[in-house]
């Protein structure tokens, strides 16, 4: 692997629960304006990946009708059928091996248009889960969060903590859907309860909204940007299905993830070498135990790390200064937007969530599936060299 | 660009119906066949990629219930999904995964159990979704009668181009199914005739029920590889030289969205673009003479004639007289399909993939009865997907290209 490949140009729309627009207008939107940011046209692009669902859209072939928004039309274009941050790993991979120079990553979800949480009822096994209808991603996510809590004596005032912490970081974000004034741990605790232990503020809110990178090989990276963000580590990783197999109070996809970006991009100590975090945590308690998958404190620590306010935006080890996916999640988009949160902080170009210290490295996560069962991380570092 | 290879192919027998098994255990025979092949164990695969069109068993992202049954248990695993042409995509992201160095070995498959859904429903949501194009062309919206309400299109506008009859659509039909009568994994095994096929009822003009592909169950998986690998994997590895995709504006009932054209599907000029880019990368400079063997994407038996002229194989509105001259043919000069093509067995998801592993066993020679008659030095896949506007062209050799 020779070659280098960096985050050039990104594009977000304001994220909202009822978007009055279309997902072709937003994927316009989205991949305009990153083409526009790195100065190009669609005629300067070589491929393009879509990332985007069947059930989700409520057609078959989703991108069959996103060529043209996307500007695919006459490219090598193709779709992952999972979070935006695969599909830019695929165009990662692409550009890599020398067949495409410069590629755009679109991502997009109109949840106004889909039934809630039925589509993940329809990814369960169809003879027995399905039928029986105990699970889908909310009453997963219960079970997980009761038996982490249960194993670490992790409260129920701390799961409300990570989204006051979130959400208060996403005032200060213009893109974030969940825009609450004065939150506090009253908002959240009063907040319906959903699943118990979930309660709705501790939960993602139904997005719709898109993001776009543009994603480009190192001859070219400087005739498009004079900060170029690069993906200096990417691993991912798959993990069962069925929760009783897994174990269920560690996130180990995400660990393992994390340790084959760590090792591609020479992190030794996450906690020294990377500025900001940006996690892709659907619900509340995700964020604390991906801060033990990530290595950002031992196993069971994630709430003391919580309490002790290191990640807080001005804190040591800052997670989510954008309020992360409690503040907007429209799937298929929501790893994109962490990958663009963290080339945007590299850049310097947050505006007033722009973290006060000088921001050279980040960690970009992404997932699918119940209880994060597959998990994506990229090392994204800026500079020169 | 490192070079790779396929050094192992599994596919499933296909059926209409296979009610034993459910999704995970029905592909896990095409993934459990291919390691086989390829003889080495789930340790030696680094990553997977995987992919079926949801829609037509009602399974959203079936991967996640079923990546621990392929063996991708804490392993990295994409799935990647396009249409008609998600098999040969999923490939295609197999061989840039292990192109690009992040991956050594990968499992690749594809799939569909058609039997667990309705295929209409799969079909209608992807008609439904621009039934004002549809009405404006005088499909019925409630009844887009499946595929085939977009492809009589396409034949009607071959016929008027080229001067080819329906006559040839049941030759170029028995032709296929008689291929298919020696493939043990085809659906439709039938030595017919072409009387048969005209026998047989008209579904929508000029196609009738005997030039129409099944809905079929059935998975394919294939193990790619490095160069150093793959020589020791395999005796005679298949090596995967050239491949593009390109996408076009859906064709019929591209009538909206941004800036969009209307485009006659007999056109498919992507699958020129994406065949020129594919033979260039692959080094092979005049197709016509280079290329031994095709498996295009032929749901439909007038695209035996179309698509092998938009791979560049003959001149336009030249191959029907070819292939009376028996060139298509199993013992011709450029055997087309001789798998039986995708008429005789159509599982969504993996038929654009059987497309590559055909070619693929032309190639390793081990295609049993199927095998043509002429040697196979190159060969040419095809994936068609989306309203016929994703087109997909993967080249394979027998001696990896010299770059």
């Amino acid at each position: 692997m020779s070659r280098r490949v960096a985050i050039v140009a990104y594009a977000q729309t304001k994220h909202e629960p009822d978007k009055d627009s279309t997902r072709e207008f937003m994927i316009q939107e989205v991949a305009t304006g990153a083409l526009r940011m790195a100065g190009i046209s669609k005629a300067d692009v070589d491929t393009v990946v879509n990332a985007s669902g069947d059930f989700l859209d409520g057609r078959t072939i989703s991108n069959m009708k996103t060529v043209a928004s996307s500007g695919a039309y006459l490219k090598d274009e193709s779709k992952v059928e999972m979070d935006g941050a695969f599909a830019a790993f695929y165009a990662y991979t692409r550009i890599l091996t020398g067949n495409h120079s410069v590629a755009l990553v679109v991502g997009e979800s109109m949840a106004s248009c889909y039934p809630g949480y039925i589509p993940s009822i329809l990814s369960l096994d169809t003879s027995f889960d399905r039928p029986n209808s105990f699970l889908h991603e909310i009453s997963a996510a219960a079970l997980q969060a009761t038996y982490y809590m249960h194993k670490y004596g992790i409260t129920e005032s701390q799961l409300a903590k990570v989204a006051v912490k979130n959400l208060r970081n996403a005032r200060m974000n213009p893109f974030a859907l969940r825009s609450i004034q004065g939150i506090s741990m009253s908002t959240i605790l009063k907040s319906r309860m959903l699943y118990s232990p979930i309660r709705e503020l501790c939960a993602y809110p139904f997005t719709d909204g898109a993001c776009a990178l543009v994603l480009a090989e190192e001859s070219k990276v400087w005739q498009l940007t004079d900060k170029p963000v690069w993906i200096e580590g990417v691993g991912f990783c798959h993990d069962s299905y069925y929760l009783g197999e897994r174990k269920l109070s560690e996130c180990e996809s995400v660990a393992l993830a994390a340790k084959t970006a760590y090792k591609m991009a020479g992190v030794k100590d996450p906690k020294r070498d990377i500025d900001v975090f940006e996690l892709h945590e659907n619900f509340s308690y995700q964020e604390l135990m991906f801060y033990e998958a990530l290595g950002l404190c031992p196993k069971g620590k994630g709430g003391e790390t919580l309490d002790a306010r290191v990640t807080e935006v001005n804190g040591q080890l800052p997670v989510n200064p954008s309020g992360g996916a409690l503040a907007a999640n429209p799937v298929h988009a929501t790893g994109l937007i962490r990958l663009c949160e963290v080339a945007m902080q590299i850049r310097g170009e947050s505006g007033k969530h722009q973290l006060k210290k000088k921001v050279r490295t980040g960690l970009a996560h992404g997932q699918h599936g119940l209880c994060a069962q597959d998990n994506i991380v990229f090392i994204l570092r800026g500079g020169a060299e | 660009m490192r070079n790779i290879a396929i050094v192992g192919v599994g596919i499933t027998k296909h059926v209409s119906k296979r009610r034993d098994v459910n999704i995970p255990e029905f592909v896990y025979e095409a993934v459990k066949a291919a390691i086989e092949d390829a003889d080495i164990g789930i340790r030696d695969i680094d990553a997977l990629v995987t992919g079926n069109m949801p829609g037509f068993e009602g399974v959203n992202c079936p991967e996640l219930w079923g990546g621990g049954y392929w063996g991708g248990y804490k392993k990295p695993m994409l799935r990647i999904t396009t249409g008609g042409s998600t098999g040969s995509s999923v490939a295609q992201g197999a061989f840039y995964l292990v192109a690009s160095g992040v991956f050594d070995t990968v499992l690749t498959m594809g799939f569909e159990k058609q039997s667990d859904g309705a295929t209409t429903v799969g079909l209608e949501s992807a008609g439904m979704s621009d039934f004002v194009a549809m009405r404006a062309y005088g499909m019925p919206e409630l009844d887009p009668a499946g595929a085939i309400g977009m492809f009589v299109f396409q034949a009607i506008s071959y016929m008027a181009r080229t001067g080819c009859t329906i006559d040839y659509f049941d030759r170029a039909a028995a032709m296929l199914r008689s291929n298919a009568a020696k493939n043990p994994y085809a659906h439709i095994q039938q030595q017919v005739t072409a009387e048969d096929i005209a026998d047989t009822p008209m579904i929508a003009y000029p196609l009738r029920f005997g030039h129409t592909c099944p809905t079929s169950d059935g998975a394919c998986a294939m193990i790619v590889t490095t160069k150093e690998k793959a020589q020791k994997m395999a005796k005679k590895p298949a090596w995967v030289n050239g491949w593009s995709s390109c996408a076009e504006e859906a064709s019929i009932a591209g009538l909206h969205g941004a800036g969009s054209i209307n485009i006659d599907p007999f056109d498919q000029r992507g699958c020129k673009f994406a065949a020129t880019k594919a033979y260039a990368m692959a080094g092979i400079k005049e197709p016509q003479k280079e290329i031994h063997l095709a498996e295009p994407y032929v749901p439909f038996a007038h695209q035996l004639f179309l698509y092998p002229e938009r791979l560049l194989l003959f001149n336009e509105g030249e191959s029907f007289r070819q292939f009376d001259q028996g060139v298509m043919h199993r013992d011709g000069r450029l055997p087309i399909c001789p798998s039986g093509g995708v008429v005789s067995s159509n599982a969504i998801g993996a038929a654009a993939m059987i497309r590559i592993a055909e070619c693929a066993l032309q190639i390793m020679g081990k295609a049993g009865e199927r095998q043509v008659t002429r040697d196979v030095h190159t060969a040419v896949a095809h994936g068609l997907g989306g309203q016929a506007n994703f087109n997909v062209v993967t080249v394979l050799g027998d001696k990896p290209a010299g770059r």
